[in-house]
C-alpha cells in the first residue's frame, strides 16, 4: 500500500480508469421491464394530440427520403404482404416490446384504424418510449387522403394547384385521384380504371412532384449539437 | 515577411502585452483533473437532460432567428434553418444551447476571474499582426461554423458528447477533426510559431 | 431513480432552460480552467508541443463513458433515452475534416471561443463572429448541399454495433487507448518540448 500512496496523481488515476474499464468487462446492460405511468401527463399529451403523425405529413417524410424514424405496421402478416406504407416495418403488438426499438427513436404506429395504434402507443408510452406517434387515421386515411384523394370540383387556381400536387402524390404511391361526381355519393377516379393497389415499392428520394410546396408541418425543434 | 527588427518588436510587443496581461495568472489545472470535472458535467447533462453538450447548434438558432426577422420568407423557405424555427410556437433562442452556451460564457468568466486570467489581448504567434490574427480567427470560426453544419456538430457535440456514448458518426467526425487540423497544421504555422 | 429526468418527465422546458445555463457554467469552467480560453494553448496540440486538448477530451470522454456505462448498468440511467445523433457518415467525414481545418486556422472552437471571449481574448470574439457567417453560408448553400448532406445515413450506430464487439469490450478497449494515448504524450512533449506552449498565462 505505500507503495500505491507513492505513486503520482496522475498515475493514481491511470491506475482507476483501468480498473473501472476492466470492470465494464464484467457487467452489462440492465434490462429494463417495469412499466410505470404518468396519467396526467398522458392525458395531457393525448388531449393536445402532438404525437399525432397525419398523412400529409408522412407522405411527406417518405418523398423527401427522410430516414429518422421507423414507421410500423401492426396488423396481421397478410393485410402487411398484401400493402403496406412505403418503408413500414412489421410487428404485431405482441413482439413490439422485443422490438428492437430504442426508447429515443421516433416511433410512427399506424393499423388499418387507430384503435390498435392507439392501444400500442400506450404500452409503448408505458414502457417509458419517448417518441411515439399515432399516424391519424390510419391506413384507412391514408388511403383516403394519400392514395385516392378527392380532388376538388371546379377549381380555383388555388385548388387546381393543390389536385394537381395530389394526384402526383397519387401516382407516386401507387394510387389514384378521385373527383366526387354531380349526385354520385361515391367519388369516381380521374382515369378510366383504378390502378390496382400493389405493395409500393420503398422508394430512395424521388424529385418531389412539380407544384409541390413545403407542408405546414407540426415539426418539432432540432434536439442537436 | 519583414525586417529582423520589425519581427524582433512585434515579438517583444505580444510578449509585453501578455505579461502585463497575465501578471498574476494561476498556472492552468492539470488537464486531466480538468478533463474528469468536464466529464463529469457531461454526465450530469446525461443524466438530468438525456442529452449532452454543444455549441455549435446555438449558432445555427442564432442564425435562423435572425434571417428569419430580415428575410421570414427565405428563412421559412430553408430546409436548414427551418429546422431549428420549428412551427414557430416557441422562439428560436428559446433553444438549450442557447442557454448552455450563455452559460458557458459566465462559467468561463468565473474561472478566469478566479485564476486572474481575464485581459483584453489578442492571442497570437510572435510572427503575425494583431490586424492578421484577427482576420484568420474570423475565418477560422465561419470554417469551423460550416464544418459544424455538414457534420451534425462540433468538438464538443461530436466529440466529446458523441464520443463517450460511443457514437459511430461521432468517432468519425471526431477522428476526420484532428486528421484536417494536423494535416493543416504546417501551412498555418506562421500565425502560431 | 428514473434517469434522463427530463426524459422522465420530472420538469419541463422552461426548467431544462436553467439547467442548461447551469450545466454550460461547469462546462465553461473546466474549459477554462484547462487554459482553453487561450488559442496559444489549444492549437499547441497540433505542433505536439502541448498536448491537453487530447488529455482533457479523452479524459472527459472517458469519464462520462464509465459513468453511462455504470449508471446503466445499476439501472439507474436509462442508456436508451440518451440521445445520440444519427450518423451519416460522409458529410460527417467531410465536416469533421472542415472543423480541423477551422480550428487550426481560426485557433479556437465554438464552445471554447466563447469560454475566450469570456476571459478577455479579442480574437475569440473575432473567431466567434466568424461562426454565424459560417453557418449563414452553409444555409445559403443548402440546396446544393442538401443530396450530399443526406449520404452515408446508417442511423444510429454506436461502436460495439459496428465492431460487432461487446459494449463493455468497447468501453474496455477505449480506456486503454485513452491511457496509451496520455503516455504517448507525454513521450511526445518530451520530444517536442513545450516551449512554445504556454503552462500558463504568462507565457
Amino acid at each position: 500500500m505505500r507503495r500505491f500512496s507513492a505513486l503520482s496523481l496522475n498515475q493514481k488515476l491511470a491506475a482507476l480508469a483501468f480498473l473501472l474499464g476492466l470492470g465494464a468487462l464484467f457487467i452489462s446492460p440492465a434490462r429494463g421491464g417495469a412499466v410505470s405511468i404518468r396519467p396526467d401527463e398522458l392525458a395531457r399529451i393525448v388531449q393536445t394530440e402532438i404525437d399525432h403523425v397525419t398523412t400529409d405529413d408522412l407522405a411527406d417524410w417518405i418523398m423527401q427520403g427522410r430516414a429518422d424514424y421507423r414507421l410500423i405496421d401492426l396488423r396481421d402478416e397478410k393485410a402487411y404482404a398484401e400493402y403496406h406504407i412505403p418503408g413500414a416495418e412489421h410487428f404485431p403488438i405482441t413482439r413490439l416490446a422485443d422490438a428492437s426499438l430504442t426508447r429515443n427513436e421516433r416511433i410512427v404506429l399506424y393499423s388499418d384504424g387507430g384503435i390498435h395504434s392507439a392501444q400500442a402507443w400506450f404500452l409503448l408510452r408505458a414502457r417509458g418510449y419517448q417518441g411515439v406517434y399515432i399516424l391519424r387515421g390510419g391506413l384507412d386515411e391514408w388511403r383516403d387522403t394519400v392514395l385516392f384523394p378527392v380532388l376538388a370540383v371546379a377549381p380555383g387556381s388555388f385548388e387546381a394547384r393543390r389536385n394537381e400536387r395530389l394526384q402526383a402524390r397519387a401516382v407516386h404511391f401507387g394510387g389514384q385521384a378521385r373527383v366526387s361526381t354531380g349526385g354520385s355519393p361515391e367519388p369516381v377516379p380521374v382515369a378510366a380504371a383504378p390502378v390496382p393497389v400493389t405493395a409500393a415499392p420503398v422508394v430512395a428520394a424521388p424529385a418531389p412532384p412539380p407544384g409541390a410546396s413545403a407542408p405546414a408541418a407540426k415539426k418539432k425543434k432540432k434536439e442537436g449539437c | 515577411m519583414s525586417t529582423t527588427t520589425d519581427t524582433l518588436d512585434q515579438q517583444w510587443a505580444a510578449t509585453k502585452e501578455r505579461a502585463d496581461g497575465f501578471a498574476r495568472a494561476a498556472p492552468y489545472t492539470n488537464p486531466y483533473l480538468a478533463g474528469i470535472g468536464l466529464g463529469l458535467v457531461l454526465l450530469s447533462a446525461f443524466v438530468v437532460m438525456g442529452r449532452g453538450l454543444g455549441a455549435s447548434g446555438a449558432v445555427n438558432a442564432f442564425v435562423a432567428w435572425v434571417v428569419s426577422l430580415v428575410a421570414p420568407g427565405h428563412a421559412a423557405g430553408n430546409e436548414f434553418l427551418q429546422e431549428y424555427l420549428g412551427d414557430g410556437s416557441t422562439h428560436p433562442l428559446k433553444a438549450w444551447l442557447v442557454f448552455e452556451v450563455l452559460g458557458v460564457f459566465a462559467g468561463a468568466l468565473l474561472s478566469g476571474v478566479l485564476a486572474r486570467r481575464v485581459a483584453v489581448i489578442t492571442e497570437r504567434g510572435p510572427r503575425v499582426s494583431v490586424g492578421t490574427r484577427l482576420l484568420m480567427a474570423f475565418a477560422g470560426g465561419a470554417t469551423m461554423a460550416f464544418g459544424a453544419a455538414l457534420a451534425r456538430g462540433c468538438t464538443s457535440g461530436q466529440a466529446l458528447t458523441g464520443g463517450s456514448m460511443l457514437n459511430a458518426g461521432s468517432w468519425a467526425t471526431m477522428m476526420a477533426i484532428f486528421g484536417g487540423a494536423y494535416a493543416l497544421a504546417w501551412f498555418v504555422k506562421w500565425q502560431w510559431r | 431513480m428514473n434517469a434522463p429526468f427530463f426524459k422522465y418527465g420530472m420538469f419541463g422546458d422552461e426548467t431544462s432552460l436553467v439547467i442548461a445555463f447551469a450545466i454550460g457554467i461547469g462546462f465553461g469552467f473546466f474549459l477554462e480552467r484547462a487554459g482553453f480560453g487561450s488559442a496559444r494553448k489549444l492549437v499547441s496540440q497540433f505542433y505536439l508541443n502541448d498536448l491537453a486538448v487530447f488529455k482533457v477530451m479523452f479524459t472527459a470522454i472517458v469519464t462520462a463513458m464509465l459513468g453511462v456505462t455504470y449508471l446503466g448498468w445499476l439501472g439507474v440511467l436509462d442508456v436508451s433515452l440518451v440521445y445520440l445523433t444519427p450518423t451519416y457518415l460522409w458529410p460527417q467525414i467531410a465536416g469533421g475534416l472542415i472543423l480541423g481545418f477551422g480550428f487550426v486556422i481560426g485557433g479556437y472552437c465554438p464552445g471554447t471561443s466563447v469560454a475566450s471571449m469570456a476571459t478577455g481574448r479579442v480574437d475569440g470574439l473575432a473567431f466567434a463572429l466568424g461562426l454565424p457567417a459560417g453557418t449563414f453560408v452553409f444555409a445559403e448553400l443548402f440546396p446544393w448541399l442538401k443530396r450530399f448532406f443526406l449520404t452515408g445515413d446508417f442511423g444510429l450506430r454506436t461502436l460495439p454495433d459496428v465492431l460487432g464487439l461487446s459494449h463493455g469490450l468497447v468501453v474496455f478497449l477505449v480506456v486503454l487507448m485513452a491511457l496509451g494515448g496520455f503516455y504517448g504524450a507525454s513521450v511526445l512533449e518530451g520530444i517536442f518540448g513545450t516551449g512554445d506552449a504556454p503552462d500558463d498565462a504568462r507565457q
